[in-house]
């Protein structure tokens, strides 16, 4: 397969110093999925900015459908649909009018944008509303109406910076339905950053995932899970005066536990890796009891892509998600059991 | 020409939030309605002092001062569009399209002169009811609309270089405000030169206002028509125009790349 975006060594440092993007190189292919994740600060809408022309890169080289991003920016333009972290649409404006204003600015007209603006309103359920302003729809409508206007002039690369970030489970799960559509029946290549791995996982064939500007990991979401190489087994400790010592009593124990793989310290708790959690975690148990040291819970998961980017970057997505983490658990028929004392 | 179809296109747009938001522009007209009718009320046996031109009342002689007025305080708002396209993500997303960079630009201005020129129309119409009339006819009072409005162009340029620069509505607003009064009061625009104190008279002789206000002036009123007056008025406005709508540019570039 041809690649339609080839990254090398980019560099992107702001005029303050800030080294946003650290020399990263990666490909994707024509018609691929592909995922682009990071934890917040990581380099990923500084990347996605050079990618769309809408930043000048400090060096490094980065080709878009055959055209260099310095020499050929307005031809990657006619090429690429853009679908930002924020909704942009115009509120005063009604649906089909922001449709065909997006269509007129990329040079079409007459009844053939139309049809199309026709086509894509229908696409993500907006035909009922084509007529009312913009300002009016709900959050998910936006959102969809955005992303319709993002393919108004059929792109073949499509990019989309968080598109379900803020969305009700039900909107999320329409919009997946229309993105794994528009790649796998038209063939559209998309270049998707979320922070939901479940999403991720879902849709992307290939992903990369980037921290501090680099790329840390990448692959298919199963080659990347089967690198965890293991069930994930997560403890919190009891809190109190000398929490950071226990945890690091806590740690040691855990280090001379047989078939205790990485530990890492995060804001959820301790997690180890284990090839068989139900196994070890007796032994983790007895190991903390005779240390004198008090669990206040053990859970363990088969690995999940939130495995991956806390192995690879030592930081669950966002604290906030953990909420949304531990429904995951559930979903994955991950038990979570009190700990013996 | 993509620059001429994409101007048209953003121009359109522009045009439909307008309508689509009745309530700002009648707030913008409000004022120079207000000033109409007030302050020709007001100052209506002023011209009994002698210090204005002779055979004229204080509505023909207010009237383009009022239409200044209006240009210049509605082409300060300019940059607060710009500022809503920057702070929403729009200018964004317009800019990962081939749109014609400059048409962006261009489409706002040509919007704020269109909008200039019929809030000019709607007051010229009330001044009319009023009793105002322009002396040289239809021919004058398109180039008077049209003065004005070129006036309004160059003040946007302050406003937009404002609002790229701030990217703060609340900043192009604020200067906005604090600009038009002693601008306006420093002008010929309601008062004659020989009305006011030597020192303000001095900074009224070299106040843009004033050029412009002289020249509608020149049209509207029955006496001296003179080309050299509007003349003048074009020259101050175009080297205004150039300087505001070169750091617009100027700033405009910088946020494009």
């Amino acid at each position: 397969m041809p690649e339609i975006v080839t990254v090398e060594d980019l560099v992107e440092v702001y005029s303050d110093g800030t080294k946003a993007v650290n020399g990263i190189s990666f490909s994707v292919n024509d018609g691929e999925f592909f995922g682009f994740l990071g934890p917040n600060g990581a380099g990923k809408s500084t990347t996605i900015k050079v990618l769309t022309t809408l930043l000048k890169k400090t060096s490094g080289k980065v080709v878009i459908a055959g055209n260099d991003v310095d020499k050929r920016a307005e031809a990657i333009r006619k090429v690429i649909g853009v679908q930002s972290q924020d909704t942009v649409i115009d509120q005063d404006l009604t649906g089909e009018e922001n449709m065909m204003l997006q269509g007129h600015l990329h040079g079409m007209g007459g009844e053939a944008l139309k049809a199309r603006v026709k086509e894509l309103l229908s696409l993500v359920g907006l035909s009922d509303v084509a007529g009312r302003r913009a300002g009016h729809y709900s959050g998910g409508m936006k959102k969809r109406l955005d992303l319709a206007s993002a393919l108004v002039h059929s792109p073949k690369l499509l990019f989309l910076d968080e598109p379900t970030t803020g969305l009700d489970p039900q909107s999320r799960a329409a919009i997946w339905e229309y993105l794994s559509k528009l790649n796998k029946e038209q063939g559209i290549t998309i270049f998707l950053t979320t922070q939901y791995m479940e999403e991720a996982d879902k849709l992307c064939q290939r992903l990369f995932i980037i921290d501090k500007g680099q790329v840390v990991a990448s692959g298919t979401p199963e080659s990347l899970k089967r690198e965890v190489g293991a069930d994930s087994i997560t403890m919190t400790l009891e809190d109190g005066a000398a929490a950071s010592e226990t945890k690091d009593r806590a740690k040691q124990a855990l280090g001379g536990i047989p078939g205790v793989g990485n530990i890492i310290d995060s804001d959820g708790g301790l997690t180890v890796y284990a090839k068989n959690a139900g196994l070890i975690i007796p032994d983790i148990v007895r190991t903390f009891d005779s240390n004198k040291i008090r669990l206040t819970s053990v859970s363990f998961a088969s690995p999940t892509l939130d495995d991956v980017f806390l192995q690879h970057t030592g930081r669950r997505i966002r604290p906030e998600e953990l909420e949304a983490k531990s429904q995951t658990f559930q979903r994955f028929g991950a038990a979570r059991r009190p700990a013996r004392q | 020409m993509s620059i001429v179809s994409d101007t048209y296109h953003l121009f359109i747009r522009a045009l439909k939030k307008l309508v689509r938001n009745p309530i700002l522009l009648f707030f913008s007209l409000l004022q120079p309605i207000i000033f109409l009718v007030l302050f020709t009320q007001l100052f209506s046996r002023f011209v009994e002092t002698g210090l204005f031109p002779a055979g004229v009342t204080y509505l023909e002689y207010a009237t383009p001062g009022i239409l200044l007025q209006n240009g210049f305080s509605s082409a300060l708002q300019s940059g607060t569009s710009i500022v809503d396209e920057l702070n929403s993500g729009m200018l964004e997303k317009m800019l990962v399209t081939p749109v014609n960079r400059s048409a962006i630009l261009l489409g706002r201005l040509v919007t704020d002169a269109f909008r200039v020129g019929v809030q000019s129309s709607i007051i010229l119409i009330l001044a009319y009811i009023l009793g105002f009339n322009v002396a040289t006819g239809a021919g004058g009072i398109v180039l008077a609309i049209i003065i004005v409005a070129f006036f309004g162009l160059a003040w946007s340029g302050i406003s937009l270089a404002i609002g790229l620069r701030t990217r703060s509505a609340e900043t192009v607003f604020g200067i906005g405000g604090v600009l038009t009064f002693p601008l306006l009061f420093m002008s010929t625009a309601l008062v004659p030169v020989k009305a006011m104190p030597t020192w303000m008279a001095d900074v009224s002789s070299f106040n843009p206002i004033s050029f412009a206000v002289n020249a509608v002036r020149d049209l509207s009123l029955p006496s001296a028509f003179s080309g050299a007056t509007i003349a003048s008025a074009f020259v101050v406005i175009g080297a205004i125009a150039i300087v505001t709508l070169g750091a617009t540019l100027y700033l405009f570039r910088k946020v494009v790349k």
